[in-house]
């Protein structure tokens, strides 16, 4: 007898967008099962993941991440070692220098940096901004040119700057547009919409959804992802189809279980081995909920998210 | 549940240009017309050809092939009362967009046409009635049932079966609106899909009046579970309301910019 | 499998009597197999096919208590697979191995780890005792571990050594995890005699079905389903479908709670099991059992339960009191913010970041978010000033500075009047600038 087996396949499915070029480009998305559903049908593009390094550099870092970066004098140093990090698929570029509350480095700068480090690597990259959106419109525009050629994706278009980065980084140089919504399912479908509508075809958007680290409203993440899947697969909503990548680091870094010391909380134990944990926490729930891309920090993390990925996605046997 | 189904009902031998395409086989009016309804927002688009007693196989193939070639293999309704033609037309059709639908059964001299649908594994649009119009619930319920038993009993699944409560036209039959509202609701209730020709509601009425007629019966009885209607696509009016309506049964996601979508 | 329309018109009468307050029995069938219709409804159904009716329309999943007293949980009784559907009911429970060897230093560990967060005490829920071949030694685990605030869960394929381990503590409620293929029917006998729930494990998803169905047929439906399997791919399959098969395809054969081990999957990988548990906390473990359960380990996935089995209707409310944060004592500034646990943890957390000791005051707004809680009157002048005289806080600071949220600025002058002994000054809108702001305040 046995169980009968009712695959839940759809005939629509979440876009696949390619970032970077040459051998080492990657694809995300393109399925057409819910997340990590192999059994229903197989997936082509199983999730990638992000390293991230910050152009305010990692010296005061937990020991394992500062150990990997031992001996990198600046930003593109890190950047070549960070290229070699086992289990990572491209590189994430943070310029949070550049916020103006920070030591506000010049666009320029910041530029000028993000090209050397294209020319130093292979890898796909992945531009973050500052956190501050006038300045980030700005950044982009200076990066995305720099980079020209490069495919990459910039990190974030919001409500208050998607014009300015969807006409430099999407329509003058042709890069990914990425569009955040911090867990507001309308507005991401609306960013979408009028991000297309000034020309970036929805095979050029990717999705940031926003994110939480797990215990600090993590349900709000799930349940967007669910839905916002949910309403790619099943009702064919075009405007939601585009593949979601989820930076995990910044929360899962700054929550008082990753950042409180072993002196302060001594039953606690370990502060590095609870922020790894509380990263590959977060990651492996992104993965589940619908991320196609994870944005991690520690060498630990990205090695078991990466093992994880595998043993999800590859053919049985491996 | 899933979103509101718009059959597009303006390939249609009653109107004269059509009704000469048909005649000659000539594809730009027909395409035209199919074209105009897609871009408003149709998912299905129904092909009337007429009695088409004499030509009807060849030509309802001719208009399958034509329609689904130029148009993604766009799912189609097929309507005509030779169900000779409406089988050669599915011998031709793409499913890759959905399943075609027969245009229609009734309880009395059309119940084969539920056979056939069957047989093809196709959609049927069921209408409740034997002769006529029915003259209140009891005798609709009572053709719903006699409908469904047959068409389970072929090994159909009840979701392809589209009941039609038949719409009835308000200058005439005001006070028997409520009961095609209450039949929607009791179809919705056993869990099936219905459909009908709504904008015969409106009929007789001043052509400015009638999407705002034709809009707010569709609003009702999408709420009392109305799953499809056969209508006009090009009339703004009720497409917007239809896809409000979708937004306000979560059927999609809302965005400020759904109207463009 | 669920029944159809079809098959339970073919029971009712056919006469269209509408006794049961349906048009015909076409209605009431069609309606019955979606199970908005009670089949008790038709007064002319026989008993036979009552029996046959009522059991296809029972809920989708079982729902299932293990343990006694103060370690009782219930298990399963899902009905959605997405929480945004309604809602989860019954978390997913942790459990740790442990074996005869490591015993007392692993119970050490697994009391080691009781906090309490958000009203909810996280702790390791049940104990997995794990069989090694010597029957002697397994009840002596047990012996150990029986009244130790947790669930057993006996992970014992050996009918003889599961009956021994039973005879002490079949009492406390454990969970037989043992059944599989060859010796279904004597470790059924067994549960059943001992009226404990049985965990049923078999080769693959096909056998695991048959097995069930077996035991099903032996009129047993205590069943906790283990879906493990061999590898970490498989196990995901057989969790998504076994509850996608009970709740979505109502196959009531796989409508019974599930057990997941991590451990068994990752090995001695324990940064894998994080990751495992993770994902089968969202979907769709009902026991997860781990290797160890470090704070390192319980902080995230504790957190990551509480959020998604929080309901969708009922926000995540802290207690209203006051919060010393850094180090606060009673000269040090205030500053106040709703019970809403988003707000609250973005807000403590920006506070704890920038070093500066506050006390922070959680008054009770109904676990709204500040502007929510604003319009609808939940946070104002008055609510406020009641805070501030029911918890006292008069005395208990000597401070006199208060902190409002920047997005009420508008009660500024209301609270000052209200509490005139105080300094109102209003904090930045976004949570992002607390850390600056809190740098920079002078007071």
């Amino acid at each position: 007898m046995g169980f009968k087996r009712s695959p839940q396949t759809f005939s629509a499915k979440v876009n696949a967008v390619t970032i970077g070029t040459g051998e080492k480009a990657v694809t995300i998305g393109g399925e057409n099962v819910f997340p990590l559903y192999s059994f229903d049908a197989p997936i082509e593009n199983k999730p990638k993941i992000g390293v991230q390094i910050s152009d305010r550099g990692y010296n005061n870092a937990v020991a394992g991440i500062a150990e990997y970066y031992k001996g990198a004098e600046n930003f593109v140093d890190m950047a070549k070692k960070a290229a070699l990090m086992p289990g990572a698929d491209f590189l994430v570029l943070s310029f949070e220098s550049a916020n103006p509350d920070a030591e506000n480095t010049s666009v320029e700068e910041c530029a000028a940096l993000a090209k050397e480090i294209a020319e130093a690597v292979d890898m796909p990259i992945v531009v973050e901004g500052c956190k501050n959106k006038e300045k980030d419109a700005k950044l982009f525009d200076k990066i995305a040119a720099a980079l020209e050629g490069k495919n990459s994706l910039f990190l974030s278009a919001q409500e208050e700057n998607y014009k300015e980065i969807a006409a430099s980084a999407g329509l003058a140089y042709k890069h990914k547009v990425g569009a955040e919504s911090a867990v507001d399912i309308n507005l991401a479908k609306q960013l979408n919409v009028l991000i297309n509508q000034m020309g970036v075809a929805g095979e050029n958007i990717v999705m940031n959804l926003g994110s939480a680290a797990a215990g600090y409203g993590f349900e709000y993440v799930a349940s967007t992802m669910d839905r916002v899947r949910s309403a790619a697969l099943s009702q064919n909503d075009t405007m939601l189809q585009m593949p979601v990548i989820t930076p995990v680091s910044d929360e899962a870094w700054s929550v008082k279980e990753s950042i409180v010391s072993q002196e302060e909380f001594p039953q606690w134990g370990s502060m590095e081995q609870r922020g790894v944990s509380m990263e590959i926490s977060t990651a492996a729930a992104c993965l589940a909920a619908g991320s196609n891309a994870v944005i991690l920090r520690h060498p630990e993390s990205i090695a078991t998210i990466s093992k994880l990925i595998s043993a999800m996605c590859d053919k049985e046997g491996n | 549940m899933s979103k509101f189904i718009v059959i597009g009902e303006r390939i249609h031998c009653i109107s004269p240009v059509i009704r000469e395409a048909m005649n000659n086989m000539q594809p730009e009016p027909i395409l035209k017309r199919a074209k105009e309804q897609i871009d408003a927002g149709a998912a299905y688009i129904d092909v009337n050809i007429g009695p088409a007693e004499k030509n009807g196989v060849e030509l309802m193939k001719w208009a399958v092939k034509l329609l689904q070639d130029n148009f993604d293999n766009i799912p189609l309704a097929l309507d005509t009362a030779n169900m000779k033609a409406i089988e050669a037309g599915i011998s031709v059709y793409n499913r890759s967009k959905g399943k075609p639908i027969v245009n229609s059964a009734d309880a009395g001299d059309r119940v084969e046409f539920l056979d056939m649908a069957a047989a093809n594994e196709a959609i049927c649009i069921a209408l409740c009635s034997k002769a006529g119009v029915p003259s209140d619930n009891d005798e609709r319920n009572a053709y719903c049932q006699e409908l469904l038993e047959r068409g389970l009993g072929l090994g159909m699944e009840p979701e392809d079966i589209w009941f039609d409560p038949l719409f009835l036209v308000i200058k005439g039959m005001q006070d028997k609106q409520r009961d095609v509202l209450n039949f929607i609701k009791d179809l919705s209730d056993m869990g099936l899909n219905s459909t009908g020709g709504l904008s015969n509601v409106s009929n007789m009425m001043p052509k400015h009046i009638r999407p705002i007629m034709d809009s707010c019966m569709l609003a009702m009885a999408m709420q009392c579970g109305l799953t499809s209607a056969i209508v006009n696509p090009c009339d703004i009016r009720l497409m917007e309301t239809v896809k409000s309506c979708d937004i306000i049964k979560n059927e999609t996601l809302y965005a400020d910019s759904y109207l463009e979508l | 499998m669920a029944l159809k329309g079809l098959d339970i018109f073919k029971l009712t009468p056919k006469t269209n009597c509408k006794e049961c307050g349906n048009p015909t029995c076409m209605a009431f069938a069609m309606k019955a197999a979606q199970g908005s219709v009670p089949i008790e409804k038709c007064p002319y159904l026989s008993d036979d096919a009552k029996a046959k009716l009522s059991e296809a329309t029972a809920p989708p999943m079982k729902s299932l208590k293990i343990g006694v007293n103060e370690t009782e949980h219930t298990i399963g009784g899902e009905t959605v697979l997405f929480r945004h559907d309604k809602t989860f009911v019954s978390k997913n429970l942790y459990a740790v191995n442990v074996c005869a060897s490591c015993v007392d230093e692993k119970l050490k560990e697994i009391e080691n780890v009781d906090y309490e967060r958000i009203g909810e005490r996280m702790y390791v829920e049940l104990i997995n005792l794990v069989y090694e071949g010597d029957k002697d030694a397994y009840v002596e685990l047990v012996n150990k571990t029986l009244n130790k605030g947790r669930v057993l869960i006996l992970d014992c394929e050996c009918v003889d050594a599961a009956r021994a381990a039973l005879d002490v503590c079949a009492d406390a409620k454990p969970i037989l995890n043992g059944a599989n293929e060859e010796n279904y029917e004597q470790m059924n006998a067994l549960a059943v005699e001992k009226k404990v729930v049985l965990g049923v494990r078999a080769k693959d998803i096909d056998a695991l079905y048959d097995t069930v169905a077996k035991i099903e047929a032996l009129g047993n439906k205590e069943l906790v389903l283990d879906v493990t399997g061999s590898s970490i791919k498989e196990a995901f399959a057989n969790a998504v479908q076994v509850r996608r098969a009970a709740i979505k395809d109502k196959d009531r054969t796989f409508g019974y709670p599930s057990i997941i081990n991590a451990a068994a999957l990752a090995k001695d990988d324990i940064n894998m099991q994080t990751a495992l548990a993770s994902v089968f906390t969202l979907k769709y473990g009902s026991i997860i059992i781990m290797q160890s359960m470090s704070y390192a380990q319980a902080l995230p996935l504790y957190g990551l339960r509480q959020n998604i089995y929080t309901d969708p209707q009922k926000p995540m409310k802290v207690e209203p009191g006051i919060y010393p944060i850094n180090g606060a004592d009673e000269n040090s500034v205030c500053c106040t913010t709703v019970d809403f646990a988003l707000t609250y943890f973005l807000v403590s957390g920006e506070l704890e970041r920038s070093g500066v000791p506050v006390n922070l005051l959680i008054s009770d707004s109904g676990g709204y978010s500040v502007l929510t809680a604003w319009a609808a009157g939940k946070l104002s002048a008055s609510s406020i000033a009641k805070f501030i005289k029911e918890f006292d806080v008069e005395n208990k600071i000597k401070n006199r500075v208060l902190i409002l949220p920047g997005k009420v600025a508008v009660l500024k002058g209301e609270v000052e009047e209200k509490l005139p002994d105080w300094k109102i000054i209003i904090a930045p809108n976004e949570a992002v600038s607390i850390v600056k702001y809190f740098k920079e305040l002078e007071v």
